[in-house]
């Protein structure tokens, strides 16, 4: 590609502009179908964008005692980390970024603002963070497993660690998640741990402990923490939209040029609103359980579902599937 | 009724049934201000005085439970049934301090009422002595 | 990490009015949980030394918004005992009704607030949704959605139509469907089983032997209920089923409940058909004569008693209120011992907390803040120099 449309892609389309307007429009379908869910009326379309303006308008306090500079730093730093994790998901076609092994690096992006939430929360000066943060750092070892064999499965199916490999071996054949329905649904539930929502949002429980690792920070910080949380939401929705539903392919057809990349954008913005309905469906549907359930059951059901699935994925690798 | 009834089995997501009913449906909040539901009749809003039927008896004042009606001179012939009273009284209504209960109506001893509830319940001030009369 | 101490309250998300727990924590585990209960103190039981019975009766109303039928209705036929005064048979129907609704609209508030606790906000918003239906209702009878202004001495201040009875009456029976919905998913929805069931657990015993009251005792097994081991209004006379469990932890508590709403709809459709004719309310003379008189109430959240002394004249020489949710917190820091943090909002929100009607005082030394309150003997030393000071010497 050439250098003005690489940098096109990587500020406007499906880059950083884009981006930001994608995950404000995700948070929004996200809380509208909640509220519909709930027989409410949801806020309008502008809410998150208006939310976001609000907070970096507020007064920017930090605690006595508390480094500015680290707590600054680290929403940003988070920030960085999910929006760089986009770019390597498919949204018109493979991604001009996209290298063999960047599956890989898209899981590592994706871990990196939870451990930025436990230093976030085990630095403020607050008993509801610290202990928040801790919860934060256990669940993280309870569902990383899952999540991470979860997306292990199409990769091996398709023989590549690269994103635009798996899009494309789907888009020659079947969708993923009719081979590995099992894997798709534990990367559902793995990823809903992963952001931290019902029932899963332990670290945050409001009703226990204000608001967790997030309960000493204000304005511009929090802004920056809510957008990378929606960026979060967006790409982990996008990468399991690669990764079982072939992103922004239709198994057998092909068009090219501009056409082609609008309808490739369309069908993978179908995909990742399907996949965000699930999700709030999720959130909706249940309460929150407690930190000890969720090691209990998750490693007790979720990791051996995600394992099983693994050694039916190899075992119809054994036999030529696909 | 309460006797013991089956239950369905154990599961998550007891409400999903109802949530995929919602979701193409109506919402049940009540878009106010653009939507307004009127109040029964009966409801105890904003308290009013009618001044052309006091007769400046205090009874309202008497009987209020957070003593928030002060009588104030104000003379005037107001005319009761048949008759003239010449009343040297009249009531005012500390507004923050109503409880809205209703006993000065209830005690009015004249018709149509001269102190009374209407349905009036929305009422922002910007003042703190807010005062009726 | 070692024990940290964490602070719920006064002001916590978890709270809808403010306490305080100092809950001393390792890791998850709760070591230790101290309680002080002093923040909505207003005054109120000195308040009605001094006013008129009409009056008082308001102020009492006022004790609480949720329980507000509750105090005015004990106060006014505590009152009523003591001049003597018989309430019609129709104004002990229409009491009786705005009581159950009241139960009705407290309850289901509560069904929302623990599934809130738990994050479970799509029942927190469907039931919420429901209580509408009571409140609107309560609206047509009384004119408010809280504090009704019901009660006069002798007996109620507003009749009911027929017209209303009839609506009433429709309204109620759709409320009764969904209240058999509400009782399945309790028993169905797995993430409110697991916080929920082996959770806050209160044996029978040690709920009697810590004085529970309603529905955090029923839930323990034990079988109380005013309103049928001591009846008032009409009671007496009408069909009442008590709901006990035999669970004895949150999941007892939140059966007993939701069973409630069950049983208080049929309870109040019973009463709108059956609602006898009549005048509203009988004649009550201005002064009470001398004397005392202890009124007990079953509220939504338990027994409610109201000490009453009365000297001759028309205003109460003492009134002295026992709410039941004072009852019921030391069950709560008993049935929190060895839990974890996330089953602090669950067990408390168990009992159905009333702030409002629960504070007491506690003195503070201003200059160190340091809290403490007064034991029994003291108390009793205090009082006697009190009136001794006032009255003179016997």
């Amino acid at each position: 590609m050439s250098s003005v449309l690489l940098a096109l892609y990587l500020i406007v389309f499906p880059g950083f502009l884009f981006l930001l307007g994608f995950a404000w429009f995700a948070e929004w379908w996200d809380r509208k179908l909640t509220a519909r869910f709930q027989n409410r009326v949801g806020p309008p379309l502008v809410q998150p964008f208006a939310d976001f303006v609000k907070l970096l308008a507020k007064e920017d306090i930090v605690t006595e005692g508390v480094s500015a500079r680290l707590q600054g730093a680290l929403p940003l730093v988070a920030f960085a980390a999910v929006a760089t994790a986009f770019l390597y998901v498919p949204v018109v076609g493979g991604s001009p970024f996209g290298a063999p092994g960047d599956l890989i690096l898209v899981l590592y992006l994706l871990t990196l603002p939870t451990v930025l939430l436990f230093v976030l929360g085990w630095t403020s000066r607050n008993v509801f963070a610290r202990i928040g943060a801790v919860r934060a750092a256990s669940q993280l070892f309870v569902y990383e497993v899952p999540f991470f064999l979860g997306c292990l499965g199409p990769a091996l199916a398709a023989g590549t660690w690269s994103l635009g490999d798996v899009v494309a071996a789907q888009s020659g054949g079947l969708w993923t998640v009719l081979l590995q329905p099992l894997g798709f649904g534990v990367a559902i539930v793995a990823l809903q741990a992963k952001l931290e929502r019902t029932p899963f949002d332990i670290p945050e429980a409001e009703t226990e402990l204000v608001a967790g690792p997030l309960t000493e920070i204000t304005g511009r910080k929090l802004a920056m923490w809510n957008l990378g949380r929606d960026i979060a939401l967006v790409t982990g929705a996008g990468l399991l939209a690669a990764l079982f539903l072939g992103g922004p392919t239709i198994p057998g057809v092909s068009v090219d040029g501009l056409a082609g990349a609008a309808l490739g954008f369309a069908v993978f913005l179908g995909k990742v609103l399907f996949l965000l309905a699930i999700l709030a469906a999720i959130r909706a549907g249940v309460g929150r359980i407690r930190i000890d359930q969720l090691v209990t059951w998750g490693w007790g059901v979720l990791t051996p579902l995600a394992i099983a699935q693994i050694a039916l994925a190899l075992v119809l690798k054994g036999v030529g599937w696909p | 009724m309460t006797e013991e009834r089956k239950d369905g089995p154990e599961r998550p997501g007891v409400l999903l049934p109802e949530m995929a009913r919602h979701l193409f449906g109506r919402p049940a909040t009540q878009r106010y201000p653009k939507e307004r539901i009127p109040v029964p009749k009966g409801f105890r809003g904003r308290i009013e005085i009618s001044d052309e039927h006091c007769i400046g008896c205090s009874k309202c004042a008497l009987v209020c439970p957070t003593d928030c009606i002060e009588m104030v001179a104000d003379e005037r012939e107001v005319a009761m049934g048949k008759r003239t009273v010449h009343r040297k009284r009249k009531p005012i209504v500390h507004l923050m301090s109503c409880i809205r209960c209703g006993l000065c109506e209830e005690a009015c001893p004249t018709d149509p009422k001269a102190i009374y509830l209407t349905e009036e319940f929305s009422g922002a001030y910007a003042e703190k002595d807010v005062v009726v009369e | 990490m070692p024990e940290v101490e964490f602070p719920i309250g006064p002001q916590h998300p978890a709270l809808k009015e403010p306490v305080s727990f100092r809950v001393l924590v390792d890791g998850e585990r709760i070591v230790r949980l101290d309680l002080d209960i002093s923040y909505n103190h207003r005054g109120v039981e000195k308040g009605a030394e001094g006013r008129e019975f009409t009056k008082a009766l308001y102020l009492i109303e006022r004790i609480c918004g949720i329980c507000s039928h509750a105090h005015a209705m004990n106060f006014a036929k505590g009152i009523e005992a003591l001049m003597g005064v018989e309430a019609p048979p129709r104004a002990q129907y229409i009491r009786t009704l705005v009581g159950e609704l009241e139960r009705l609209h407290s309850h289901l508030l509560w069904l929302g607030v623990l599934a809130h606790e738990i994050g479970y906000n799509t029942m927190f918003m469907y039931t919420w949704r429901d209580r509408e239906t009571v409140m609107d209702l309560l609206e047509e009878i009384s004119g408010n959605r809280v504090n009704y202004g019901m009660n006069r001495l002798g007996g109620v201040r507003r009749d009911i139509s027929d017209a209303l009875r009839a609506r009433a009456t429709e309204g109620l029976r759709g409320l009764a469907a969904r209240a058999l919905f509400y009782n399945q998913v309790i028993r169905e929805e797995q993430t409110l089983l697991v916080r929920t069931r082996g959770v806050g657990r209160l044996p029978k015993d040690r709920a009697i032997a810590l004085g529970a009251v309603g529905p955090t005792a029923r839930g323990s097994g034990v079988d109380f209920d005013v309103r049928r081991d001591d009846p008032y209004a009409a009671y007496g006379e009408i069909p009442l089923r008590v709901m006990t469990s035999e669970a004895a932890d949150v999941f007892g508590r939140v059966e007993v409940r939701v069973r409630e709403i069950e049983e208080s709809v049929q309870i109040a459709i019973h009463l709108l058909e059956t609602l006898p004719p009549g005048e509203i309310a009988a004649k009550a003379p201005r002064t009470a004569p001398s004397g005392e008189y202890v009124s007990r109430y079953e509220a939504p959240r338990g027994e409610l008693v109201h000490y009453i002394r009365t000297n001759g004249t028309d205003k109460a020489d003492r009134v002295s209120v026992r709410t039941p949710t004072l009852a019921n917190w030391l069950s709560v820091v008993e049935a929190i011992q060895g839990r974890v943090i996330a089953d602090i909002p669950v067990v408390v929100a168990a009992i159905d907390p009333c702030l409002s009607c629960t504070s007491r005082t506690t003195f503070v030394e201003a200059g160190t803040g340091d809290r403490s309150a007064m034991e029994w003997d003291d108390l009793v030393a205090y009082g006697i120099r009190y009136y001794r000071d006032r009255e003179g010497s016997p």
